[in-house]
């Protein structure tokens, strides 16, 4: 009860503002931008040498302003936006007028999601494994091979990278899809030619962000461990004659995965903000450049959506974290 | 230990990724029969949702250029206008308040059904009745009455008298749709009606769609003899076109190059760079200076006429004398755009009928300095400035004096910056010691051009190369790109934009209303509001009376339709209220590994774009190659 | 100095150090610039590297070397901005909530949490749209100073939080020491290996941000700078054209200034952490 009172308590009434605080700030910046997702529409609708009727643009407009929701104050439409939350419905996007925002959401979560999912997942795993054993290998030549190597992949702009692997695996040497989620024509299904399909072309975005995601866990991890390795108890141990695999096992790695935790957590939070350049680059679907472009055009009700998912989803980890770190962490318990 | 462990992992590592490898793109779509293109307006956002009539739906996604017929479209090729749903002309009473128009007979919707006229006069109604509809506001101020006169004849009543009304329905990028009635008149609201598969008139009807919008296929119809299309060209040739999106321009250009994609949309370097590294890649023109140069747009920039000082005359001809136009169309195009001194570009008919009548008038154009000194500052030998220029850098430019006007335009501008300093002494700038131009209050004189961020967009172009210059003349330029572009020019918080200077001309027929009227004076809003005609906010009442009267002539009547467009061009050229620099260039390549007989500059059949509605004219004339 | 003789004897200090001294010249090189940076023409359009243009030329006619001189100049200036004035505000915020604790800490705690959920490159994004012109160096230094201070700002806390617990603060207390100097004289020392390996990172993460931020179009692409540079290559498809030194020479000098930074901080911090100094230096 008062392990409750004095640390689940307090860390769940910040969890609850800090999720408040997010969206009102979401709320109210995007509409002071001199982007006004009205006249985006118009502009839109005008471009290309389209033609609208000077005459009858004054009255678009306000049709526009009357579906978009954006009559009234500020705050009036605050309270609106409040009122509709709770039934979990953020609205209609403004530029892919009438999607309801989650339609839009659910369309591209799964792309993001999966690629996501499976790059940090990845990543994290290999990048620690490594990082370990190159940790506790510290000396060694391949240990300090792969630390310079991971050193220069991992300050590599992104972009360049990612661009590199395109021309280099569906250009120069064609092995893989130049873009998309999957092949021309294909129709989803819970077939073997659907999934085989969909990993094909997640694999060079996924090979990108995995790369550079082990490199920098990998580096991470490799100077945890060299300072766990330094650390008395350790040495206690290997003068003591204890077997090398359980030295490893159980008094290094189990002492550096703390906060390695805590970043997979973090990072696992950070996967609804999705992956822009990588979907810029290899042109796959999903909420990054669904949330850029809602920016660009002043789409607020989108912007919204995705905002708010990402703030809970990073918060939740976070909180998560810090329920869960007690039973990891014995010292915190004692606190 | 650990060596046999990385081996196994390695081992595995490769034996999963193996049946991954494969470059194709086709999901069991014949290659040979599929032609792909690019689309140009990028991810379509609403994939599943097809009602064009609310809304952006990214029509150029198939809707507009495979699937759907409009009364008629505008061939900017050929300066053509090509009779669709319609059968001919409309034809208008005396007073204009009153239109008729014939329909073509023996189409059919992709579904099978006949097309009549009761669907137009259900698509109007519809239009007029429901607010939310894009063209509701149009149509209810516009129209009293819409009947059926016989199955393939339908009348309008108008409440106001318009010699132009039927032009809602001329296609040029864009026009009112009509609605299939037997599908719409059961749906409940028709605002959010999704119009799931797309049902047109077109010689395509919808096969699949990507649900994330990258890829939308179309397959030809079987009934295709029963579209407009089929009845005026024959078969299409592809039996499946797929449009598809790309999120950066690097990864078009790698599927051109892997025969992925037949045609697309670049930019100028893209261009460049699909035609060296493609051997089976050919652009609109075959050698320099490559580029779609018919596409009916003027750019440039315009001034914010509203605000000081760009609402002064003279300090907009001293901005625009202080311009190199060799430099700047090198700067900005590498040469390869037409030039126009008028507010129209220079192609198609425009030269014979409005540019080079005016030559003698622009020749005798004078500018007063004051102190009584004049300046003349048309100069027809620009073009030939650009000419040396493109030599310069190692294009090979033909002698044709023909080819040339074609490609470089009639003239434009003397490079004059001592006229220009003149001017802007006149009017009380300074310049001080280090030869920085100063306002009339002594404070140092600082602009920022503002246009949209892509830096492959013509407007950036232009906004870059205007600030070069006036920075070499001495004026604190900068140029500003943001992708709040749009709202800042409708609002009119700019000084000067990229925006195009002129509203785009139809591209065919002697008509110039659809350009002259976006300086209607009754459009013109303050600054802080929304306006709704060109955005330099620019009107006079000598344009207002070209307009009127232009208003009460049939558009039918050369002669005085060209005459009054002259006119009005006149006017915008002694005010300039923004510089046209050179016609719009599009930067299309084509792959001929599949599909030959495109309709290039020395086989001008049709438009050459695919994002365009004239794109369904032209699969009939593609031909297979056999790969 | 003999301070920095130590540094010298870890290879990867030497050669940050050297790295970033050559940097460091090649920004002050843009002094002396021929060519102003924002002017464009002035030079013939895509020639290789020569006698006359090191690096050569790029397609909007600009000497790529003296291009690069102001973008290494720029990209530190936004570095050194954004990593100093956020390391100030974490030191602060760190500090104060880790030493007063209870309801300060925790209102620091909260505000801090909320920078880290938000999501930093929306709000990054809109501010950039909002102020467009306006945006030169110091306020895109500033901009993103305001966003890198949250996680550093709790790593500092925890710092302190137990140095607290130390028998040293309780007999400084004892002896009547105030608050400021406390934390001033006695914690700063322990905080600074944190501080200085924070600050390095926080100037790689300020550069790769303006990067990603160039690369979306959303800062003044008259400014040179690394990303600025990377940007307008790549919007000129140099990779695809061939012109390998307009592209390379950002990428180059993007990877060798981020080497150079980490290799410093973790030099530097093993070399104030005493029980690394000994391993890398040798017992005294």
């Amino acid at each position: 009860m008062r392990f409750v009172r004095r640390y689940l308590l307090p860390r769940f009434i910040q969890y609850v503002l800090v999720i408040f605080l997010g969206i009102t700030a979401v709320f109210f910046i995007p509409r002071f931008t001199p982007s006004d997702p009205v006249q985006r529409t118009i502009a839109e609708l005008q471009s290309h040498g389209s033609y609208l009727d000077p005459g009858s643009i004054d009255e678009m407009v306000e049709d526009l302003r009357e579906m978009y929701g954006l009559e009234g104050s500020m705050l009036e439409q605050y309270g609106a936006f409040w009122k509709r939350v709770f039934t979990g419905d953020f609205g209609v996007s403004f530029f892919q007028f009438p999607t309801p925002v989650m339609d839009l959401i659910r369309t591209s979560l799964p792309w993001t999601a999966g690629l996501l999912l499976w790059a940090t997942l990845l990543s994290w795993i290999v990048g620690n494994l490594l990082g370990g054993l190159a940790g506790y290998y510290a000396r060694s030549r391949w240990s300090r091979a792969l630390d310079t190597v991971a050193m220069v992949v991992r300050p590599m702009p992104y972009y360049i990278f990612a661009l590199s692997l395109l021309i280099l695996f569906a250009y120069v040497v064609r092995l893989f899809p130049i873009a998309g989620g999957t092949d021309i024509g294909r129709r989803a299904a819970f077939n073997w030619k659907f999934i085989v399909d969909v990993l094909r072309h997640a694999f060079l975005p996924a090979l990108s962000m995995i790369v550079l995601g082990v490199a920098t866990t990998f580096q991470t991890m490799k100077l945890i461990v060299q300072n766990v390795n330094a650390e008395d108890f350790v040495q206690y141990a290997k003068l003591g004659g204890v077997k090398e695999r359980r030295i490893v096992s159980r008094y290094v790695i189990r002492n550096a995965m703390l906060p390695q935790i805590t970043n997979l957590a973090l990072a696992l939070g950070q996967i609804l903000s999705g992956a822009l350049i990588t979907e810029i680059v290899f042109s796959y679907p999903g909420l990054g450049t669904l949330l850029f472009n809602a920016i660009v055009t002043g789409d607020y009700n989108l912007i919204m959506g995705i905002t708010a998912l990402s703030i809970l989803a990073i918060t939740s980890a976070i909180l998560l974290i810090d329920l869960v770190y007690p039973l990891f962490d014995p010292r915190v318990r004692l606190m | 230990m650990w060596r046999k462990h990385w081996c196994l992992a390695l081992a595995v590592a490769v034996a999963l990724v193996l049946p991954l490898v494969g470059v194709a793109q086709l999901a069991d779509l014949p290659r040979s029969e599929t032609l792909i293109m690019s689309i140009l307006t990028g991810r379509v956002g609403t994939p599943g949702n097809f009602n064009e009539w609310v809304g952006w739906k990214w029509r150029d996604r198939g809707m507009q250029n495979l699937a759907n017929e409009p009364l008629w479209s505008i061939d900017f090729a050929t300066g053509e206008i090509i009779n669709g749903l319609a059968a001919g002309d409309p034809v208008y009473d005396s007073n204009f308040f009153h239109v008729e128009i014939p329909l073509r007979e023996g189409v059919t919707w992709s579904d099978g059904t006949p097309f009549t006229a009761d669907d137009v006069v259900f698509t109007v109604e519809l239009l007029m009745d429901t607010p939310g509809f894009n063209n509701h506001a149009f149509f209810a101020e516009n129209v009293e009455l819409v009947y059926r006169i016989d199955d393939y004849r339908v009348g309008f009543d108008l409440k106001l008298a318009n010699s132009r009304f039927h032009t809602t329905f001329l296609d040029r990028w864009g026009c009112t749709w009509i609605m299939p009635k037997h599908i719409f008149e059961d749906v409940e609201d028709p605002i959010t009606f999704e119009f799931d598969p797309f049902i047109g008139c077109g010689p395509y009807k919808l096969h699949s769609y990507d649900p994330a919008g990258y890829w939308t296929v179309w397959e030809k119809r079987d009934d295709w003899a029963n579209s407009p299309t089929g009845i005026l060209y024959g078969e299409p040739k592809p039996t499946y076109i797929v449009l598809q999106a790309f999120a950066n321009e690097g990864a078009k250009i790698i599927a051109q190059l892997t025969h992925q994609l037949d045609g697309v949309d670049l930019s100028a370097e893209g261009l460049k760079a699909a035609l060296a590294q493609g051997d089976t890649v050919r652009a609109y023109q075959l050698s320099f200076p490559w580029v779609v140069n018919n596409d009916p747009a003027i750019t440039g920039f315009i001034f914010n006429t509203a605000k000081a000082p760009y609402d002064n005359p003279d300090v907009r001809w001293a901005l625009t004398l202080a311009i190199d136009i060799v430099e700047y169309a090198g700067q900005a195009v590498d040469g390869m755009g037409t030039l126009s001194p008028v507010h129209i570009p220079s192609l198609g008919s425009y030269p014979a009928n409005f540019i080079k009548p005016m030559e003698d008038w622009l020749e005798a154009f004078t500018l007063d300095l004051g102190n009584g000194e004049t300046f003349q500052p048309y100069d027809p030998d620009a073009p030939a400035g650009v000419v040396a220029y493109a030599r310069s850098r190692g294009y090979i430019v033909s002698d044709d004096p023909e080819a040339q006007e074609q490609a470089f335009g009639l003239g434009w501008f003397k490079y004059a910056p001592e006229a220009a300093a003149k001017l802007l002494e006149k009017n009380r700038f300074s310049q001080d010691a280090e030869g920085n131009w100063l306002l009339p209050d002594g404070t140092p004189w600082r602009i920022e051009v503002v246009s949209r961020s892509d830096t492959s967009h013509l407007e950036f172009k232009n906004a870059s190369a205007a600030v070069q210059q006036w920075k070499q003349f001495g004026i604190d330029a900068v140029h500003v790109p943001t992708d709040a572009a749009a709202t800042l020019t409708q609002n009119g918080d700019f000084d000067i934009a990229g925006n195009w200077p002129a509203q785009e001309p139809w591209g065919a027929g002697p008509d110039l209303y659809r350009t002259l009227n976006a300086w209607n004076s009754t459009y013109v809003r303050p600054i802080g509001e929304l306006t709704n005609g060109n955005h330099s906010r620019w009107s006079s009442p000598e344009m207002d009376e070209v307009l009127a009267d232009l208003r009460a002539t049939d558009p039918a009547d050369t002669a005085a339709t060209i005459a009054l467009g002259i006119e009005g061009l006149k006017i915008a050229f002694t005010e300039m209220p923004g510089t046209p620099t050179f016609g719009y260039i599009g930067f299309v390549t084509w792959d001929e590994y599949y599909w030959a007989n495109w309709p290039g500059a020395e086989n001008s059949y049709i438009g050459p774009y695919a994002h365009w509605g004239t794109f369904k004219y032209m699969t009939p004339f593609l031909e297979p190659t056999g790969n | 100095m003999r301070v920095l003789r130590d540094l010298f004897k870890d290879y990867r200090f030497a050669f940050s150090f050297t790295i970033l001294c050559l940097l460091l010249i090649l920004a002050l090189l843009s002094a002396f610039s021929p060519y102003d940076p924002t002017f464009w023409w002035h030079a013939t359009r895509d020639l290789r590297p020569s006698w006359t243009h090191f690096l050569g030329t790029n397609s909007k006619g600009q000497d790529v070397f003296w291009q690069a001189t102001y973008a290494v100049r720029n990209s530190l200036i936004i570095s050194v901005i954004a990593g100093t004035v956020s390391r100030v505000i974490a030191i602060l915020v760190g500090m104060i909530a880790g030493y007063r604790g209870r309801l300060t800490d925790r209102v620091l705690m909260f505000v801090s949490d909320s920078f880290l959920v938000m999501p930093l490159f929306l709000i990054i994004v809109l501010l950039a749209m909002l102020v467009r012109e306006h945006m030169n160096l110091v306020n895109l230094g500033l901009l993103l100073a305001f966003f890198g201070w949250a996680w550093d700002a709790r790593v500092i806390r925890s710092q302190i939080l137990s140095l607290r617990e130390r028998e040293f603060t309780q007999t400084a207390i004892l002896s009547g020491t105030k608050t400021m100097r406390l934390v001033m004289k006695e914690y700063l020392p322990f905080a600074t290996p944190l501080i200085f390996s924070t600050l390095i990172n926080n100037m790689a993460w300020a550069i790769g941000m303006e990067i990603t931020l160039a690369i979306l179009g959303l800062s003044n692409m008259d400014i040179p700078t690394l990303g600025t540079m990377l940007q307008w290559a790549i919007s000129y498809q140099a990779l695809l054209l061939g012109w390998w030194w307009w592209l390379l020479t950002p990428i180059v000098l993007a990877i060798f200034l981020f080497v150079a930074l980490y290799w410093l901080s973790v030099s530097i911090s093993e070399y104030l952490d005493p029980r690394t100094r000994i391993q890398r230096v040798g017992a005294r």
